[in-house]
Formats: C-alpha cells, structure tokens, sequence
C-alpha cells in the first residue's frame, strides 16, 4: 500500500469511519441506506408522484385483461404494457426495481415486488384506439410522453403530413389524459379502498404465488 | 427535429391566457379564433420579445444565450409563419458556449516555457494571470458555441401545449420562457393537476397505505409535496 494510502486509511480509523478491516463502519453504511431512503420518499411525495405510480400500477392490473381500459371519442382504448418496466419504492431494502423482457410486465417476479411495497415508476405502453396503435413511455411524476412511435401517416403532401403527426400526438396526450381521467374515477370513489385495492393485492400475490 | 420526424418526445401542458392578456390573443388560446390577424400578431410581438440572440464571442463573457426561434430555421426570429392548420409551431434554442480549461492551460504552458526562454526568468503570477485572461479571450473568439434547439406547439383551439423536449431542466426553462413572452399560464397534465382541475378536493388523495407499503402521516405528505 502506498505511504499516502496508507495514511488515509490510518486516518479513517482513527475517526471512526473504518474499521479494522479497512472497511466502512456500520455508521456508515446505515447512513448511505438511510440518504437513499430519504432520496425515494422525497421521490415519492414530490408532486405528488405517488398518484402517477398508483395509476400506472393500477393500469398495469387493468391491461392484463386486454379489455378496453376507458372509451375515447365512441372507441375503446386497450392498453399492453410492452418491455422494460421500472418499479419504485419506500418501503423495503430496495428502493428501485428495473424489469426488462417481452414479458417482464406481467411476470411472477414484478408481482411480487409490487405486492412488497414497490409500483410501477415508468413503463412502456403499447396503446390501442380506434384501430390505430400508438406506443409510448410514460413516467409517473410528468406523464411526458417519451420515445413515442405513431401510426402511420396516411397523407401525402408535406404540410399535411406534418399537421397529422401533429393530430396524431395530441392524440396520444388524450388517450393518457383519458386514462388518467379513468383512474381518477375509481380512486376517488369508495371502490378504492373497499373494491379495487383487494382486488389489486389479489392479483399481485395470486401471480406470486403461481411462480 | 421532432416536430417533423422521428421518436416523439414532448412534455404536456395545458395553457390559460394570463391576466395581462388582450382579448382577442385570450379568445385564441383555448377556443375559437385561431389563426386570426390579432393572433399571429400576439405570438409575433410575444415571441419577438424572446427571441434567441446570438452569441458574440468577440464581445462580453456571456456564455449561454437561449430564446425562441422560427421551427424550420433556427437563425430566423421574424415568426411570420408561424401558424400553421390550428398550431403555431416555433421552437426555442439554446446555445452554449466554453472554452474547455485544458486547453487554456496547455496554451498557458506553452507560453510560460517560451517566455522563460526569452526573458531567462520564469513569468511572475501577476504575468501569468495577464496572459491566463488573453488566451482565454482569443480561445473564447476560436471556440464555436454548442446549440440544442427544442420545437414547441401550441394548438391555439384547444390550448395544448407540446415541449418537445426530453430534459426535464430545457423544459422548466421553455415554460418560463413562454409564460413571460406570450403571458400564459402553463399547467403540467400531471395525474395530480388534472385532479385539482376536476375538483378533487386536495386531502382526498393521499397515497394509498396497502399499496405503498406503509403509511405515511398528512404532515409528512403535505411538506414532501413541495
């Protein structure tokens, strides 16, 4: 070990900060898991995120039935939730959960994670309404729409072309405006708490279970 | 550019006529009137106001310069064009500009070295500070500023507002940006804000214990949401 180092080391010893093995202190390490605790909840509160992360969890749940979630304009809007699926929380060990696989949404383990305390953060959505398919990432705390893929444009002319691109992603901003309309729906009522929320538990520890 | 191809990204806004806002430019953000003489007038005054300026390396020490420009050019700011169908589409851009501290330091170097060559003394601090000043200059002159555009669309009918942007911080400062040059109040679609505007009452909607996993005390809500 380098005379420098080794100084270093001497050093944080004899304040405390490592122990004989040269490794942190349990103070220490407490204190890093406590910061990053305290990182996830002010995540959690800030703008209220948690409605994001309940809504997106809560869609999750609904889309697997691959019904029609809500009706937009007289058409059904079916939701798949599509590939990498990001999951956060408060209230164990782990504060950050990323899933990645074609069928990672729905699977046995993420179950199990939500069924722990952790929701769905940021997920990519496969969204079908009015036999057009739109895909987007949504996150829970902006519900900006990221990496977005639209329809195919129908029309020719240059200008008109830009104009329906256009239609079609204020389209997509309605559909998710719809969406959120919809959970607003079920979370205000007492549904939530008597119906919904058993129901939700349900089906996370019944996939657990089936793993 | 995002308006006109590629992945679409954009953060979501809904826009209110701010309280300093003449009616007719009011009436065309949010209902009827788009696309009217006095509209195109409001967003060419407004985003004239803002309008990017460039750089001038030779003069001042500014760094960053930021503001509105036309969608398909971004060295035009007379936005005559700037509506098209229900939208007016512009964009903001922000240009940056640094002269990296390496290379002041191996210029700074090369001239500490050919100065004690010449003269048969090292350079004082005082000198080295001189010329540590005129190499930043002359390199800030060489150095071409970095430039991100970001587009914008506002759908005068309805009062959306689309920043095609995917940084969180671009995003703060286009609604600034837009709020002061057009006078409008721009509210994030955020599950929480769509909430507030159906009439939720704020109370109702505290996180839900069985899914967060514990619970968490009104208080402790209240402040986090800040």
């Amino acid at each position: 070990m380098a005379r420098r180092e080794q100084a270093r080391a001497e050093a944080a010893f004899q304040r405390g900060d490592a122990g004989v093995d040269g490794l942190p202190t349990e103070e220490e390490r407490r204190d890093e898991a406590e910061l990053e605790k305290e990182k996830a909840r002010e995540q959690l509160l800030r703008g209220r995120t948690w409605l994001g992360r309940e809504l997106l969890t809560w869609l999750l749940w609904r889309s697997e039935s691959t019904e029609p979630v809500v009706e937009l304009d007289g058409a059904g809007i079916t939701v798949v939730f599509a590939g990498r699926l990001t999951l956060r929380g408060i209230a164990g060990d782990v504060t950050e959960l990323v899933a990645r696989g074609a069928l990672a949404p729905y699977s046995e383990q993420v179950r199990r994670s939500l069924d722990a305390g952790l929701l769905v953060h940021q997920a990519r959505l496969r969204i079908e309404h009015a036999e057009k398919v739109y895909e987007a990432t949504l996150d829970a705390e902006f519900l900006d729409v990221r990496a977005g893929k639209l329809p195919e444009l129908l029309t020719e002319e240059e200008d008109d072309r830009l104009l329906e691109r256009l239609d079609l992603s204020e389209r997509v901003s309605e559909i998710v405006d719809a969406l959120v309309g919809a959970f607003l729906e079920v979370r205000t009522s007492r549904a939530w708490r008597k119906k919904t929320v058993p129901a939700l538990k349900t089906w996370m520890r019944e996939g657990a279970k089936a793993g | 550019m995002p308006v006109l191809g590629g992945p679409v990204t954009f953060a979501r806004f809904r826009s209110e006529p701010g309280k300093k806002l003449h009616a007719p430019a009011r009436a065309s953000t949010g209902s009827a009137g788009a696309g009217g003489s006095d509209t195109r007038r409001w967003l060419a005054k407004g985003l004239t106001s803002g309008a990017f300026e460039p750089l001038d390396p030779s003069k001042g020490d500014e760094e960053r310069a930021a503001g509105f420009v036309e969608l398909e050019d971004h060295e035009a700011t007379s936005f005559a064009s700037v509506i098209q169908g229900e939208y007016a589409l512009f964009a903001f851009r922000i240009d940056t500009l640094k002269v990296p501290g390496g290379a002041v330091r191996a210029e700074l170097d090369r001239w500490a070295s050919a100065f004690e060559k010449e003269q048969g003394r090292p350079a004082t601090k005082r000198e080295k500070a001189q010329q540590k000043e005129s190499v930043r200059h002359l390199l800030r002159q060489r150095a071409v500023p970095t430039s991100r555009v970001h587009d914008v669309s506002l759908n005068l009918k309805r009062g959306q507002v689309q920043i095609w942007a995917a940084s969180r911080k671009a995003v703060d400062e286009i609604v600034a940006a837009l709020e002061g040059a057009l006078d409008l109040k721009l509210s994030p679609l955020t599950p929480s804000a769509l909430a507030a505007q159906a009439g939720v009452a704020e109370g109702a909607l505290g996180p839900t214990p069985e899914l967060v996993g514990l619970e968490l005390s009104k208080g402790e809500v209240r402040d986090g949401e800040a």
